[in-house]
């Protein structure tokens, strides 16, 4: 077996050098690619669903009279984002629910009233969503909860210091503020200048 | 055993141990 090795070292050698390789290929290089694939794929998921759920008719208002109370305040219930959202047309369920609930309609408007208006954006109770920035996810939005980032202005006035010292806490997603060029995303959010965003970094 | 074997088991056995190495470093971080 020694001869072996010491015949063949080089080949051993090569073989070991190979594997590392490998294994740095696999845990580290590439796993930054599949952690920022699943991460666009999510965030397109929620993007969609989003959508839908803005764009969806509004369920209980849309046929009245077609369903029976308790399906409507079952649809109510199931989506009670998209009736919010249309507070016009989610009236009619509202006295459905009134009269199953068989409250008065300002108490049960009180109870209602907690409900986000915005259902679809999860944002925090405080701050902006900053998920609106394109290439940040849920992970990176509680990441910079976590050292305090909850406002596009903060982020709009980040200097190359901040920058490095906020991407230092990022871990797997180091590198993405400079990518992703969030302070300039930030700075036209924070400005609420919609057009100019879109027409750099495409359709929010 | 042929040789040619021998010196496969060999790299196998480096390349296992070049894998391993390397997810020490890198693969229990996270």
């Amino acid at each position: 077996m020694s001869e072996l090795m010491q015949e063949y070292w080089l080949l051993i050698l090569v073989a070991l050098v190979i594997g590392f390789i490998v294994a740095w290929w696999v845990f580290h290089a590439a796993r930054r690619t599949h952690v920022e694939l699943e991460d666009k794929a999510d965030g397109d998921g929620a993007a969609k669903r989003n959508q839908a759920l803005i764009d969806a008719p509004p369920v209980a208002g849309a046929v009245p009279g077609t369903m029976s109370a308790a399906a409507n305040a079952d649809a109510v219930a199931a989506a009670p984002a998209a009736a919010d959202a249309e507070a016009g047309a989610a009236v009619p369920a509202r006295e459905a629910m009134h009269k199953m609930a068989d409250v008065s309609p300002g108490e049960s408007a009180e109870a209602l009233a907690p409900e986000p208006t915005d259902a679809p954006s999860p944002a925090p109770s405080q701050g902006d969503d900053l998920r609106r920035i394109k290439g940040v996810g849920p992970k990176l939005v509680t990441l910079l909860a976590e050292q305090g980032v909850t406002n596009f202005a903060q982020i709009a006035a980040w200097t190359d210091a901040d920058i490095d010292r906020i991407d230092a806490n990022l871990g797997r997603f180091q590198g993405r503020i400079r990518r992703d060029d969030w302070v300039a995303q930030a700075q036209m959010l924070a400005a609420d200048d919609i057009s100019g965003y879109e027409e750099r970094f495409g359709k929010i | 055993m042929p040789i040619w074997m021998e010196v496969f088991v060999l790299m196998l056995l480096a390349y296992g141990i070049g894998l391993g190495i390397g997810w020490s470093i890198w693969g229990r971080s996270s």
